[in-house]
This record gives C-alpha cells, sequence and structure tokens, in this order.
C-alpha cells in the first residue's frame, strides 16, 4: 500500500479544491479537528490501552486559555497556546501519578470526575467567563488574531497541527517508547518483569496527549471564537474523542482518521435530519455504535477490514 | 553467592503461603525447584521476581538488597522470569515481543531489533517472527517468553515451568534450549513438574512442600528421599514400601 | 438547629447514595469491572417510579417494588447481553461497553422524557415529622430508612446465606468456585441483577422527594464511583458508611458553600481519596 500514504495526502492538500464552498470547507475543518483530538486521545487511550473518559479536560483549558488572554490582556488568541499546554501538562501529571499506580479502573473514573469537577468550577468562576463562557475578538486587529472570514486558512492550518500529530504519533510507534506502550497494554504484569517502567511509560504517554489535546482546543476556540463550559468541558467532547478514535481504530496511526472520515460526515448529516432535536439523537447513535464496538470489533474498522480484507481478495483471485 | 533468599515468608492475611525459605545460588548454576502443587513455588518465585514483597526475609542479588525492589528494577539488575501461565504480549509479533525484551539494554530501534533477530534464530522462533504471538501454541508462547527474556540480558533466569505441557521431541529441544542459555553464562533456577528435566538439567534441587523448604541436595538424593516422597504421595505410600 | 436539620437530610440521603453505590462495589470486587452506566440504573428507576404512579396509581411500595424489578430484569439482560462477552477482553472494550451503554440509555430517555426536570406526584406519604425539634420531610425519613434497611438487607443476603456465599466464592476465585459445583456465570448475572435492582429502587426512594431529569444519571454515577472508591473496593459495608458521608458532606457543602459547590466539594474529595488513600476506609487496597 505504498501508493496510499501520497494519495492521502494530496487528497487532504487539495480537498478545498475539489468540494468547493463554505459548506464542504466546514466540514473538511470539522474532519481535522476531529482527527486531531481523536489522534492525540489515541496516544495514551489506544496505544497504551489507558482509557480516558474525561479528556475534555485538556481540549477544555487549551480552548479557554487563548480567549482568556485575549479577554484579560487584550493579545492575540494564538498567544495563549503554549500557556494551555502547560496547564494541561500540569493536569496530566496531577491525575496521572495517584492513579497509575493502581489499577486501570481508577484512572477512567478520575478522568471524567476530574472533567466534570473542571467543567462545574469554570461554569461559577466569573474570571473565565462562568456560565457565559469566553469570546475572541470579532474582528481582527491584525493577521495574528486569525480571524479569518474564509474556512481556507483554517482548514490549512489545521492540516499542518494534524500532520504533526501524526508523525509524531509515528515515530512514537516506531521507537522504545511506542514498542512500551504496546506492552503495557498487551500486558501491564510482562511489561513489568522485562523492565518497562509502566508508571513513567503512562504518565509520559499522557502527557503527550494532554498537550496535542490541548492544541486542538486551541485551534477550534481559536477558530469558532466562543468558548464555553459545555463546549469546552462537557462529556461529549469526550466521547467525540474517544469513538472517533475506536471507530477507527484505536492503536493504530491511520485509525483516528478513519474513525473521523465515517462520523463527521455521519454528524453532518444526523444534525440535518433530525433538526434541532437532532443532537439527542445523535448521541443515542453514538452510545449505540460505542456499545456495539466493544461488543463486536473493539480493534474498530482497522481490525474488521484487517480480518475481512484477505477473504475479499481470495475471493477477487478466484473469480 | 549470585542469588540469596534468606528466611524468606510470605502471608496472605492469615495464610502463610510461603514460610522461612532459603536459597542460594551460585553464578552458573542450574537449581531445580520441585514440589507439589500450592506448595508455595510460584509465591517465592514472585518474591525473588519482585513480584510480591515478602513478609519476612531478605533476597539479595549479587550483595546488593533487592527484597523490596520492583519488578521493573529486578529486570534491571538482571534478573528475568517467565510466567506459569505465558503472558505473551498477544497482538505483537514474535519479533516485536523479543523487541520489548532487547529494548531494556538497547535504546535504539536498530540495535534492539538485531538483538532480537539473534535471539529469535537461536530459540528457533525464526519461522514465526512476523506472527502475532496469538497464533502461537503454548509451546510456541513457553519458547517466546524464553526468547524474550533472553533479550533482556539477564544474568539470572527464573524459569517457571516453562517446559511443560511439550511433545517428547519438543521437550528435548527445550531442554538442548535450556543448556545452550547455561553455556552463555547464565545462571537458572527452574520449577518443574518433569522428572527428565530435574534429572537432567539440575545440579542442586531443593523440595517445597506447604511453603518451605523440605530436602535439598543433589538430583539422585532428592528423589530417593522418603520426605519427599511422602510429600509428593502421601503418608501411605511410604507404608506400603516398608511392607515386603 | 438548622445545621442539625441539614446534618440529618444529608445522612437520609447519603443512606440512598449507600444503597445504590453498594450494587456498584458488589460487582467491582466480584468481577473487578466498574459500570459506568449504574448512574444511569438510578436514573431509570426514578422514571419507573413515576410511570407506576401516573399509569397505575400506584403508591410507595408498588412503585419501589416495580423499579426494582424492572431494573433486576434490566442488569440481567445487560449482563448475558454484553457483559459476559467483554469482560475477558482488553480494557479499552470493557470501559467503552457500559460507557457507551450510559450514553444509550441516557440519551434514550431524553429523546422519551424530554429534558425537563419531573418530580413524583406524592399522594400517600407527605407532610413533615417533628423529631425532638427536627423537622422531617416524611418521603426523605422513610426513603433513607428504607435505604438503610436494604443495605442492610443486601449485605446479609452475602454473608449470612447460600446464595450470598456462593456470589462471594465467585468474586474470592472464580475456578475454586467451580469446582465446587457453582455456576460463575449464573451468580454473576445475579450480582447485576441485584446491583441493578438496588440501584433502581434507589432510584424510586429519591424520586419521592426530588425532581429529576435524564441527566442526573451523570452525577449518581460520579457519585457512586466517589463513594465506593471512599468505601473501598467490594466492601458493602464499605459504601454503606462511605455513603453516609458523602452525604453528609454534600449537604453541609451545600450548607456552607453554596448548592453549586455540593458536587465540587465531592469530586475534588475523590481525587484527594486517589492522591492519599485510594483503598478508601475498608477495601483491600
Amino acid at each position: 500500500m505504498k501508493w496510499s500514504l501520497p494519495a492521502l495526502a494530496a487528497l487532504l492538500l487539495f480537498y478545498p479544491f475539489i468540494l468547493t464552498g463554505p459548506f464542504y470547507w466546514d466540514i473538511g475543518v470539522a474532519f481535522l479537528l476531529a482527527a486531531i483530538s481523536a489522534s492525540a486521545w489515541n496516544i495514551v487511550g489506544g496505544y497504551a490501552g489507558q482509557v480516558s473518559v474525561g479528556h475534555s479536560m485538556f481540549f477544555g483549558v487549551g480552548a479557554y486559555t487563548p480567549l482568556l488572554f485575549y479577554h484579560l490582556w487584550g493579545l492575540p488568541p494564538v498567544a495563549g497556546v503554549p500557556a494551555g499546554m502547560l496547564v494541561s501538562l500540569a493536569l496530566a501529571v496531577a491525575i496521572g501519578m495517584p492513579t497509575f499506580r493502581l489499577q486501570g479502573h481508577y484512572f477512567s473514573m478520575a478522568t471524567i470526575a476530574v472533567a466534570e469537577l473542571i467543567r462545574i468550577f469554570v461554569g461559577t468562576w466569573d474570571l473565565v467567563g462562568a456560565a457565559i463562557g469566553l469570546q475572541g475578538p470579532a474582528v481582527g486587529r491584525a493577521w495574528w488574531d486569525l480571524t479569518f472570514r474564509s474556512e481556507l486558512p483554517y482548514y490549512y492550518i489545521f492540516l499542518a497541527v494534524l500532520a504533526v500529530v501524526l508523525y509524531t504519533t509515528f515515530e512514537v510507534e516506531r521507537s522504545r517508547f511506542g514498542y512500551y506502550l504496546r506492552a503495557i497494554k498487551a500486558g501491564e504484569r510482562a511489561a513489568r518483569s522485562l523492565g518497562v517502567p509502566v508508571r513513567a511509560t503512562k504518565l509520559k504517554a499522557l502527557m503527550l496527549s494532554a498537550v496535542f489535546t490541548s492544541v486542538a482546543g486551541s485551534l477550534y476556540s481559536i477558530k469558532t471564537g466562543f468558548i464555553d463550559p459545555e463546549s469546552g468541558f462537557g462529556i461529549l467532547v469526550s466521547v467525540q474523542m474517544v469513538i472517533i478514535a475506536a471507530l477507527g481504530g484505536a492503536g493504530t496511526l491511520f485509525g483516528p482518521l478513519i474513525g473521523a472520515l465515517l462520523l463527521v460526515p455521519l454528524q453532518t448529516a444526523t444534525n440535518t435530519w433530525f433538526g434541532g432535536g437532532g443532537s439527542g439523537l445523535t448521541y443515542i447513535l453514538y452510545g449505540g455504535i460505542i456499545v456495539l464496538l466493544a461488543r463486536f470489533e473493539p480493534g474498530g474498522m482497522h481490525e474488521w477490514w484487517q480480518r475481512v480484507a484477505p477473504r475479499l481478495m481470495r475471493r477477487s483471485h478466484a473469480a | 553467592m549470585l542469588l540469596s533468599a534468606q528466611n524468606i515468608s510470605k502471608a496472605f492475611g492469615s495464610f502463610l503461603a510461603v514460610r522461612g525459605a532459603d536459597l542460594a545460588v551460585a553464578e552458573g548454576e542450574i537449581i531445580g525447584l520441585i514440589g507439589p502443587n500450592g506448595a508455595g513455588k510460584s509465591t517465592f518465585f514472585n518474591c525473588l521476581a519482585g513480584d510480591a514483597v515478602p513478609t519476612t526475609g531478605r533476597v539479595l542479588f549479587d550483595g546488593i538488597d533487592v527484597t523490596r525492589a520492583s519488578a521493573e528494577a529486578h529486570a534491571r539488575a538482571g534478573i528475568g522470569r517467565t510466567f506459569q501461565v505465558p503472558a505473551t504480549f498477544e497482538d505483537m509479533t514474535v519479533l516485536e515481543n523479543v523487541m520489548v525484551g532487547a529494548f531494556l539494554r538497547h535504546h535504539h530501534r536498530g540495535t534492539a531489533r538485531e538483538t532480537a533477530l539473534r535471539i529469535v534464530e537461536m530459540t528457533g522462533l525464526a519461522r514465526q517472527s512476523a506472527q502475532r504471538a496469538r497464533s502461537l501454541g503454548t509451546p510456541g508462547r513457553k519458547r517466546l517468553e524464553i526468547a524474550r527474556v533472553l533479550a533482556t540480558g539477564p544474568r539470572l533466569m527464573l524459569l517457571d515451568e516453562a517446559l511443560a505441557g511439550l511433545t517428547p521431541t519438543e521437550l528435548q529441544q527445550a531442554i538442548a534450549l535450556v543448556r545452550r542459555i547455561h553455556e552463555l553464562g547464565i545462571t537458572l533456577v527452574i520449577v518443574e513438574h518433569i522428572m527428565e528435566v530435574i534429572m537432567t538439567l539440575a545440579q542442586r534441587v531443593l523440595v517445597f512442600n506447604q511453603g518451605h523448604v523440605i530436602a535439598h541436595g543433589n538430583p539422585r538424593e532428592i528423589v530417593a528421599n522418603e520426605a519427599v516422597i511422602e510429600a509428593y504421595l502421601g503418608r501411605g505410600h511410604r507404608r506400603r514400601r516398608e511392607a515386603p | 438547629m438548622l445545621l442539625v436539620q441539614v446534618i440529618v437530610g444529608g445522612l437520609l440521603l447519603g443512606a440512598i447514595y449507600a444503597l445504590f453505590s453498594s450494587g456498584l462495589t458488589l460487582i467491582w470486587g466480584m468481577m473487578n469491572f466498574i459500570n459506568f452506566a449504574h448512574g444511569e440504573f438510578v436514573m431509570l428507576g426514578m422514571y419507573v417510579a413515576l410511570l407506576v404512579v401516573v399509569w397505575l396509581g400506584g403508591g410507595p411500595a408498588s412503585f419501589g417494588f416495580a423499579a426494582a424489578f424492572a431494573l433486576f430484569v434490566l442488569g440481567v439482560i445487560v449482563y448475558i447481553s454484553l457483559i459476559r462477552h467483554v469482560m475477558r477482553g482488553p480494557m479499552l472494550a470493557q470501559i467503552l461497553s457500559t460507557f457507551g451503554l450510559a450514553l444509550l440509555l441516557r440519551y434514550t430517555a431524553f429523546w422519551i422524557f424530554s429534558a425537563n426536570f419531573v418530580s413524583l406526584p406524592q399522594v400517600s406519604l407527605s407532610g413533615t415529622v417533628n423529631v425532638a425539634g427536627i423537622l422531617m420531610p416524611v418521603p426523605q425519613l422513610v426513603a433513607g430508612i428504607a435505604a438503610i434497611a436494604l443495605t442492610l438487607a443486601l449485605h446479609l443476603l452475602l454473608t449470612r446465606t447460600t446464595v450470598g456465599s456462593q456470589l462471594l466464592a465467585v468474586a474470592e476465585d472464580r475456578n475454586a468456585a467451580m469446582l465446587m459445583g457453582i455456576r460463575p456465570d449464573r451468580m454473576q448475572a445475579l450480582a447485576w441483577g441485584l446491583a441493578a435492582g438496588s440501584a433502581g429502587i434507589a432510584g424510586a426512594l429519591m424520586a419521592m422527594s426530588y425532581p429529576w431529569s435524564p441527566s442526573v444519571g451523570e452525577t449518581f454515577g460520579l457519585t457512586a464511583f466517589v463513594v465506593v472508591t471512599l468505601g473501598g473496593f467490594g466492601s458493602v459495608p464499605g459504601a454503606m458508611y462511605a455513603g453516609l458521608i458523602i452525604g453528609l458532606i454534600q449537604a453541609l457543602s451545600a450548607y456552607w458553600f453554596g448548592p453549586i459547590y455540593k458536587d465540587i466539594v465531592v469530586y475534588a474529595l475523590f481525587a484527594a481519596l486517589l492522591w492519599l488513600r485510594p483503598q478508601g476506609l475498608m477495601g483491600k487496597a
């Protein structure tokens, strides 16, 4: 499949010129954002097998800091991105250190609890806009405010970030760190017996994942120019990351992309079909998909394809 | 003494799985550990390997106190172990499994891979190196575990029933492999039920029963030892043997 | 005096927390499995109570029983169709299974019942009782007492009956239990039924005093996590004490800091527990 990677890159690069206009560009941007977030989650949830269901905490932090920097000090939102990354890093350490020495469930429970804690708390804190949230610059004062009227510049910025996340994941996969992550997922006790520093490795994975998720959040709030507790820290933000990665194939490089490819158009479609109340039905659908995945194909589409493709090949050769 | 375990006890609540067990292994030896099921061998092993912290006693490795050290630290110090029920990384290939072991001493992918390839070759897994571990049968998995631990460059290997469930041919191959490992200079402590393995490989044998060592000597002495026979077969057998 | 009332109110609610959390800790101790949909079981119990009252005009006994029974059945169904299959698989599948179930149940409830808060039209139990100067609303008093009684009953069931010892045997050592002729599968299905049933009846008890919407499941689920962590992995008595403590802390937080903070304090307590004493009050580490 050597040709597929350049083909994919070309497709992503030229997509806005293949399908033109705000409607398609909007979907494209949504796809990229979903792919970035899910790929970020994938590092700790997919490769290391530490299932975080509260990753919105990192997304929210990354989403709030740029608008906060603008709101408090009039700085361009981009200036807040590194701060978001630092805070997310600290949060990752705060959560990972106690829970990674316990059974896996504690980590998962902690992620939900802390995400909720932050969401509620931010909703009461006036400094960060409380329940109303924060807004970015309505009209850009200069190019570095990144307030573009067209989706196109955002598309390419997001694409660049996606490329960075994917490349990092690729390098991780081949490295000692990556092998250790997979060993931890496959069997912690055996990994320990081979000298894998389990706790430290998990922590590193969470930190890396947190930083990337934070950047995804920043991209989101810079583009939409608005954030509130629900869109930053809500459980549905966490759910979306998990389902996209899991649907495509958690623990694989392109799994999150495949998941985003399947789910983002689906979400756009259901939102249109079901109208305003559509989000309720969309989440019923999400819940159902997650349950079915867990029950029948936890490896996602990637795993399914690996099982089915050889059979298809054989049949086409026989024909 | 490469490994010295003194007065090891391990309690689970009020149940004493191991009590006052001692073990001294000199570098280059092959020690056999036998005993009926439930005698505490695996728990003792876990204490030696850092998987469990003994309630009393000390474990010294090359003079360093490793009693409370983590399993990771044990591996880094040079103690490797296999598991009674193979715990291979099912979704990773044979080569990848061994590479995880190799990465302990070789931080770069290139050298880790080379080491892993060499070991895969040596342990007879070359043909399956690209297969997922889950596609191997139990004998294959046991061999993979050995290969994986070997890749960590241990000075001492604790093998927990690594030769169980093999056909006669496989058994001979496995015994030959263990000999090759020994020739590399690695000290071995082997838990086994198969007497042939103990007789041919072990230089000294410890017999466990109900948590402590009941006999200790070379294989020939052990097999003839009354207490050992009684442990395995019960009192009645001893009386029957005494009748003319 | 108001403080004492707050304390009593908190303990009564805490008793209900104890009831539904004991089911969660039973499953956790027995199968090393965390049910992320447990809060939704409570929420569904509340709606079952509502339906019984509205459609059948039933009183507390009938809607309590209905909630227990309906959720018991749901629990068994969930075990047989889903949990049994993911139990022995990868962690991701295990966590996703009940997490996805939670979403499914929650948003289906949103769709059927809408997001509006509802409350139970209360007819039989009403009014307040004055006990030594403390005013206690009858529904809350009855609910609290019933919850304690049921939690105790569950504990006794587990420790004093044959079925209970079979359940505990499976929890202790699955293989040994099989050798003794116990069928782990059946016991685990029963455990799920009991856990869901106790969650359901807890919901029905709460419905007598508090309004709710499908969103409460999420909060109850998290509360249950905190309670079982504080009480200790697998310990039903632990869940009982922890439930009371959490109810108390929540009530005091609302009283001293304001209602918004009641959840924040509980979640913060959870984080602190993880750092300082994850094995909780009575659990094995």
